[in-house]
This record gives structure tokens, C-alpha cells and sequence, in this order.
């Protein structure tokens, strides 16, 4: 036996494993916000180790169970996604617009595959950007699942058909993803981003008296909204443009109408 | 970054560890880091334990090069944010307004630079010394998801190809007298971007999808590998000391020990 296995030595189905997962990262999430350290080494005390080591096992075990029940032709769309995020992604950096962009891949997948595709596409591309380009992208890989994962359920409830929905649903899943980064940004990085700007927000908050996870929570909420919402509606243009017959290839945007009726899809399938 | 993987070839003993080893050793150090909450424990992690490892490897040089380019604007923002502004500070140094110095806030920046250097510092050792693709055969090996393997391994050859494709559009979308210059240009320029790039990779992604059904791609049974990837009692061993280590350690964080 060795000390590091892959597959769980209980052998749990996809669907407990997901489930456990997301249980996990709502628990570590719950304890980390009703924590209010006071000892004398403030912060320093657990909230770090529980906020990288409970958001990376809840993010591993969403992937493993995840991936064990998608398509081949969901898994393969994948790497495209990912290699989109990290390419745009760099891009974007390069050129100092205030915004990451990369996720676009993500919500791409989690519109055109549904939530549980998009959740492990998000934390696949942290983290094979953590291990490839920068380590430091690990510790986010469970927003990325929770942004690939809103994205699907929107989705499905029908927000990606016309663009006002587009970035209502943007917004929403920019709300969460500040939220949920909100801990590891405080806590595993007290605060720091190696951004001028967002230190300069997070700096201005704590001066006023916010503590540290209040501060990093609001520099999310204004941040991360702007980002989705723009990332939403540039996923949304690529997909209008995509052509009907590549869209209606994917059973969860056809079962739920993701895109609403194709009727030029119909016609082409007809003919 | 003009490369997708930092990966250096080399003979040395620490390349020829099994990957899951130098995974292991990453995770576990970690761990530790971020589990005793004093700031000596990531330090004596970087530097007993890390630089060795590294300086055998002979990476050395490129070591020294990209760890500071990750870790300088953290450990600096944290110094600045968190030396000035810790919002539970006590003992003041100095005070200027709403700006305050305070031995807590220099003790929190310490450790939290640290544990963020040992984080990367981990990584960064097994990315320089360890191919993606053997890790991740190595992974499959012990029960990781072909899938997920697949996911990682293809998207690490996909980039190069997909940057230059990316290039190729932009400079026909110039030679069209498309404008790239200016913020507002450039954010117009994603959209005319993104389309043909994204319709070029999906074109051919079908063919894919059967030609890898063809090969039981999707097959839940365990495959056997072709190339075995040497591995020792000794690294077993040293794994599981390894993990012994990082749980000792969680659990010491757990209970309260050195607070």
C-alpha cells in the first residue's frame, strides 16, 4: 500500500462523492465566517489550514465525482475550455484591464454541459494553472467550480437566452465567487494580491475597521461582479455565434433549452 | 510567461523519484506550513528541506529566479497592508492618522509570507523537476480518472498550438485594418478574437470524442500502464512518513500545541 492513493479506499458513488464535496466546502465555509479568532496570533490560528486544506478536498472530491459520470464528448470540450481561460487570461493580464477574465472557458462549458461539468472544468483549469504557470491559482480552485456550477444552473433556468438575463446571472455569480474567495484571500493570503488596486480597497477597508475577511468579502463583492458579468456576456456572444448544429450537439443545452427554441437548429437537423 | 510549464530535463536522483513521491513531498510541506502557527516552522521548511531538495536537482539557478517573482508582490503587499493596517493590532509602534504599526501586524505578515513562500516554494519544486505528464500517469496509476488526466495532459499541448493560432488571427484581423491600439479598441478586439479561435478548436473536437471512444477512452475499468514508473520501498516509506508528518502537524494545529 502506499501512503497516496487516488481512488478513495471506500469505494463512494459519483453522486455521494459530489455531494460530500460541496458538503464539505459549505462546512468549511460555515466555520471559517462563524470563527472569530481572538487569539493572540489573530488570524494566524486554523483559519488558514482549514481554508486551503477544506476548499482544495471539497474541490478534489466535486472533480472526482463529477468526471465520473460526464461524456466523452463533454470531457473532451475540456481542454479547449481551459486552454481559452489561460490564454485570454494572460492576455487580459498583459494589457492591465482591471478585470481577470479567465473563466470564460468555464462558462462556456457550464452553460453548454451543464453544473456538474461546469464545476470540474473551473477546478480542473485552477488547478492545471497551478500546476503549470502559478502555484498560487490552487487555493481558488473551488470558485471557479462554484462560478462553472452557478453558471450551469442558470443555465438551465433559462438566464442565457437574452443578454439583460445574461448579466443578472453574471452579477449573481460574481456575489457568490467574491464570497467564496473571500476566506482564502484573507486567510491564506492575508489579503495580499500583488495588485495595486485591490490592495489599495482592501487597505482603505481595514483602516476604516473592517476585519480582515469583512474587508476581503467587500473588495470581492465589488470586484468580482464587474469580472462575471463581463466574462458572462462575452461567453454569451461567442455562443449566439456559434452555429446552431455545434450548440444542439450537447443533450443538457437541448433537453433545457439553454439557448432557447433553435428553430434554424430544428430546420437543420430536419433537412 | 511566454512558457506553459516550467519543467527543466535532467538526471539528477530527485528527476528519477517517482512523481507521486515529489507530489507527496509538496503537499505535505504544505501542510506543515500552514498548520503550526509559529513562523519558524515554514522557514525550516524552505530551508532544510526545499533548498536541498532543489539544490540536488540542479535547478538551482532557475529556482532562485522564479520563486521571487511569485512570492515578491505577495510578501510585499502583505508587509504593506498588513504591517499598516492589521485590524487587530495592539501594540503600536507608530501611528500616523489611521495608519498604525503594530507588532501584531508585522508578526501576522511574517508568518503569512513565509507559509505563502514555503506554499510556492513547494509547488515550484515539484513543476521544475517533474514532467505534467509523468505525474499524471503516475496519478493514474493510483486510481486518478483517465479523464481527468486526459484533461490536464491535453490542455498542456493545446496552448502552444492554440497561442499561435491566436496570434494568426489577430494579425489577420489587422491586416483586415481591425485597430489594436487603446483600451476600448482592445476590449473590442476579444470578441473578433475569441469566435474564430473558439469554431477552429471545436471543428475538430467530434472527430476526437469517437476516435478516443474507439480506444475504451471511456471504459471505467482500471488499465495496466505500458511504462512502469519506477518507484522504490524506500520512496513508499518516505511517503508515508511524509503524510505521517502533515497529519501529525494538522493535528497539532487541531488541539492548540504552540499557540
Amino acid at each position: 500500500m502506499t501512503a497516496l492513493r487516488f481512488a478513495p479506499p471506500i469505494r463512494l458513488s459519483p453522486g455521494a462523492r459530489t455531494a460530500l464535496g460541496t458538503a464539505v466546502v459549505v462546512l468549511t465555509y460555515a466555520s471559517l465566517i462563524a470563527t472569530r479568532p481572538t487569539s493572540p496570533h489573530g488570524v494566524g490560528g486554523s483559519a488558514a489550514l482549514l481554508a486551503l486544506v477544506g476548499y482544495l478536498a471539497g474541490s478534489l472530491l466535486i472533480v472526482s465525482g463529477a468526471m465520473a459520470r460526464l461524456s466523452t464528448s463533454t470531457v473532451t470540450l475540456f481542454p479547449v475550455a481551459i486552454t481559452l481561460n489561460i490564454v485570454i487570461g494572460q492576455v487580459v493580464r498583459i494589457s492591465g484591464l482591471p478585470v481577470h477574465l479567465d473563466s470564460i472557458g468555464t462558462v462556456l462549458v457550464g452553460a453548454l454541459a451543464g453544473p456538474a461539468a461546469g464545476a470540474a472544468c473551473g477546478a480542473l483549469s485552477s488547478i492545471t494553472v497551478g500546476m503549470t504557470i502559478n502555484p498560487g491559482s490552487l487555493p481558488y480552485a473551488v470558485t471557479a467550480a462554484s462560478v462553472g456550477a452557478l453558471v450551469g444552473l442558470f443555465a438551465r433556468f433559462g438566464l442565457f437566452r437574452r443578454a439583460p438575463a445574461v448579466v443578472v446571472a453574471g452579477a449573481l455569480i460574481g456575489v457568490v465567487a467574491g464570497m467564496v474567495s473571500a476566506p482564502t484571500t484573507a486567510f491564506v493570503f492575508g489579503n495580499a494580491s500583488g495588485q495595486l488596486g485591490q490592495s489599495v480597497v482592501i487597505g482603505t477597508l481595514q483602516a476604516y475597521g473592517n476585519s480582515m475577511l469583512e474587508a476581503a468579502t467587500i473588495n470581492g463583492l465589488i470586484a468580482d461582479p464587474l469580472d462575471k458579468v463581463v466574462v458572462c456576456l462575452l461567453a454569451y456572444a461567442v455562443l449566439s455565434a456559434l452555429p446552431a448544429r455545434l450548440r444542439q450537439r450537447f443533450p443538457f443545452a437541448r433537453e433545457h433549452g439553454v439557448f432557447g427554441r433553435d428553430r434554424r437548429a430544428a430546420a437543420e437537423v430536419g433537412a | 510567461m511566454s512558457a506553459v510549464m516550467f519543467f527543466q530535463d535532467g538526471g539528477s536522483p530527485v528527476h528519477r523519484l517517482n512523481p507521486v513521491t515529489k507530489l507527496a513531498l509538496a503537499l505535505a510541506v504544505t501542510t506543515t506550513a500552514f498548520a503550526i502557527p509559529v513562523f519558524w516552522a515554514p522557514l525550516l521548511l524552505v530551508l532544510l528541506v526545499l533548498v536541498p531538495a532543489v539544490v540536488v536537482a540542479g535547478v538551482g539557478r532557475t529556482y532562485a529566479r522564479l520563486l521571487p517573482l511569485f512570492a515578491a508582490p505577495l510578501v510585499i503587499s502583505v508587509f504593506l497592508l498588513q504591517g499598516l493596517f492589521f485590524p487587530e493590532g495592539t501594540t503600536v509602534l507608530a501611528a500616523w492618522g489611521p495608519v498604525a504599526v503594530t507588532a501584531e501586524g508585522l508578526s501576522f505578515a511574517a508568518l503569512t509570507s513565509l507559509r505563502l513562500v514555503a506554499m510556492l516554494g513547494a509547488f515550484l519544486f515539484l513543476l521544475l523537476t517533474t514532467h505534467p505528464g509523468a505525474l499524471m500517469s503516475a496519478m493514474v496509476e493510483r486510481g486518478l480518472s483517465p479523464k481527468t488526466s486526459y484533461v490536464v495532459s491535453a490542455t498542456l499541448q493545446i496552448v502552444p498550438a492554440f497561442r499561435a493560432r491566436a496570434r494568426n488571427v489577430l494579425r489577420a484581423q489587422q491586416a483586415r485594418g481591425l485597430d489594436t491600439t487603446g483600451l476600448r479598441r482592445r476590449v473590442r478586439t476579444l470578441l473578433p478574437l475569441i469566435g474564430p479561435l473558439l469554431l477552429g478548436s471545436l471543428a475538430d473536437l467530434e472527430a476526437r470524442a469517437v476516435a478516443m471512444e474507439a480506444r475504451a477512452f471511456g471504459a471505467p475499468h482500471r488499465r495496466t500502464a505500458l511504462l512502469a514508473l519506477a518507484d522504490s520501498p524506500a520512496q513508499r516509506v518516505a511517503r508515508l512518513l511524509m503524510a505521517a508528518v502533515a497529519v501529525a502537524a494538522v493535528v497539532a494545529n487541531v488541539v492548540g500545541v504552540a499557540r
